[in-house]
């Protein structure tokens, strides 16, 4: 039970945060080739980058979340 | 939910905290923040106008200042054209004096020289005349008579002064 | 020495001293909790160290705004012009998102982000989550991070079964009681940030009825037209995710940072834990700012209309709303 409680706690963060790092490679990119093509737009583009960011990385938080639940028996 | 340590009490106290934090920054920072940037606007744009207002009184000042250098320029401008006016027509009048008193001098030195050459002339006709009296006197002398040997010489004179 | 060679001294010193301060450093085992810990109780009332730092917070913040405003100049120094620098940057990045809402909002969100950031780095004060009195373990876990002294992997850190627990030789507390930081980040429990998710909810939803009326805000989840009545149902599901979201991205973040430290720390003492503070001061920044950012994002999605509401994402509803006021 111990060993099935550290793998899942691993897999948990480890699935979530496969999708989420793809994501935000993918809003980084994008950001910084619309600064790069217009450079006065950087502000607002920062702005909205990091909300983007926040939403996607939200998916890696709620494994996380579920990966410390496991870890400290939260949830069995 | 008790292992992640959620309780309604707790959930309430924390809500009701961050209620009155809000109510209290609100009275403490932000209203007071928003009255001093509203300030500051305001003052900057007061500010703003009256050095648009300097700027054009310093303008205008500007203008007639120019305005006054520029017909000063010009009466000064006038001032020497009018000297410049009268130097001349006394630099006329001065070289026709001098021009008339030039003439005037040689006019009176060819008088005078006139004078002196008849004057001469005259001397030399009278000593001619005497000398060729005097010949004549010396080389008759001895032929004539002295009468009628005046008529002679005076007629000789006249023809002389015909000649000349 | 050229510079090559003095970064590679320089390397080598860090690098000595991390592994002498893991062998000759010990701490005891770090301290790692999901529920906030109970440090005194007010007739029946019990105040967890959450609450009590909530407390600290909010007497930080009161008296920083009253230091900085009790004598305004119009010309600022000194700590208003840092308040003044903060807010003012603030609200022209919120402004942009939601230009006809700034105002309303202003107060709430400036408010989450000021406390979540204090809170956030209030966290991060050395000494903050490592002192606090010494209190009976109250064994409702069954596994907890501990130092491992018998066996192959003595000496490292494991989950051990609350049964097992062993007593930390280097730990200061007595045996059969566990120390209570003071301090622990009100964003690290739940309470806080569900109790800030809710609000945040209650505000946008609040203004989406206010500015599109009653029907006119349920039409954009519940109505009869083709394929857009399952996409109105999709919308109100996310729109209940929404606070849930909220809070446990902040929660997330912030306790997944003092596990890190504290783990990196009883692990190698120095030098390993330093550029994850520099990372935890930004981290701790940059969820106060998303928190009030997105506040701001979703009350400009509540109250934008019906038109601009079925395409693209969460991301880019807040970019089309922002446009389209």
């Amino acid at each position: 039970m111990e060993g099935l409680n550290l793998i899942a706690t691993a897999l948990a963060i480890g699935l979530a945060a496969i999708g989420p790092g793809i994501g935000i490679g993918i809003i980084v990119a994008g950001a910084l080739q619309a600064m790069g093509r217009n450079p006065e737009m950087e502000n607002t583009l920062i702005t909205y980058m990091f909300i983007g960011i926040a939403f996607t990385e939200a998916l890696a938080i709620f494994g996380l979340v579920i990966s410390f639940m496991i870890a400290f028996g939260v949830i069995q | 939910m008790e292992a992640l340590g959620i309780n309604l009490n707790l959930f309430l106290a924390q809500l009701i905290n961050f209620g009155v934090i809000v109510g209290l920054l609100w009275v403490l920072l932000y209203k007071p923040v928003q009255k001093i940037l509203n300030e500051r606007t305001a003052r900057i744009e007061a500010s703003l106008r009256e050095a648009d207002q300097v700027r054009q009184q310093l303008a205008s000042a500007k203008r007639d200042y120019d305005a006054e250098i520029a017909k000063a320029r010009k009466e000064a401008a006038e001032i020497v054209a009018q000297a410049q006016e009268r130097a001349r027509a006394q630099e006329a009048e001065i070289i026709k004096q001098a021009r008339s008193e030039a003439d005037r001098i040689r006019e009176e030195a060819r008088a005078q020289a006139e004078q002196e050459r008849s004057q001469m002339l005259r001397e030399a006709k009278d000593e001619i005349a005497e000398l060729v009296t005097l010949t004549a006197t010396r080389v008759l002398n001895a032929e004539l008579k002295a009468t009628g040997h005046d008529k002679l010489i005076e007629e000789s004179l006249a023809a002389l002064g015909r000649q000349n | 020495m050229s510079g090559r060679m003095r970064f590679l001294v320089i390397a080598i010193v860090l690098l000595a001293v991390a592994v002498a301060s893991r062998f000759f450093l010990f701490s005891g085992d770090p301290h790692v909790e999901v529920a906030a810990e109970k440090l005194f109780s007010i007739g029946g009332f019990k105040v967890t160290n959450a609450l009590f730092t909530a407390l600290v917070v909010d007497i930080i913040l009161v008296v920083l705004a009253w230091l900085a405003t009790r004598n305004m100049q119009l010309v600022p120094r000194g700590l208003q012009n840092v308040l003044e620098i903060i807010l003012e940057a603030l609200y022209n990045l919120l402004k942009n998102i939601s230009p006809k809402f700034i105002d309303r909002a202003w107060p709430l969100v400036a408010t989450i982000f000021l406390f979540v950031l204090t809170a956030n780095w209030l966290g991060l004060v050395p000494g903050a989550t490592s002192l606090g009195p010494c209190m009976a373990k109250e064994h409702k876990e069954t596994a907890r991070l501990a130092l491992v002294e018998e066996g192959p992997k003595a000496g490292s850190i494991a989950l051990i079964p609350a049964a097992a627990e062993k007593h930390n030789p280097y730990t200061t507390c007595p045996e059969g009681t566990s120390l209570i930081p003071w301090l622990r980040p009100p964003s690290t429990d739940l309470n806080f940030t569900f109790a800030l998710g809710l609000l945040s909810f209650v505000f946008f939803t609040y203004w989406g009825f206010r500015n599109l009326g009653f029907g006119g805000y349920l039409s954009k989840f519940f109505n009869l037209n083709g394929i857009m009545s399952f996409v109105g149902i999709i919308e109100f599901i996310s729109e209940l995710i929404k606070p849930v979201a909220l809070a446990l991205r902040l929660f997330g973040n912030i306790f997944a940072g003092e596990v890190l430290i504290a783990v990196l720390t009883f692990l190698v003492p120095l030098v390993l834990p330093m550029p994850i503070y520099g990372f935890e001061l930004f981290v701790g920044f940059i969820q106060a700012l998303v928190f009030a950012l997105l506040t701001m994002a979703f009350l400009s999605i509540a109250t934008s209309g019906h038109g601009d509401e079925h395409h693209g994402g969460e991301g880019a509803h807040g970019a089309d709303a922002s446009k389209a006021h």
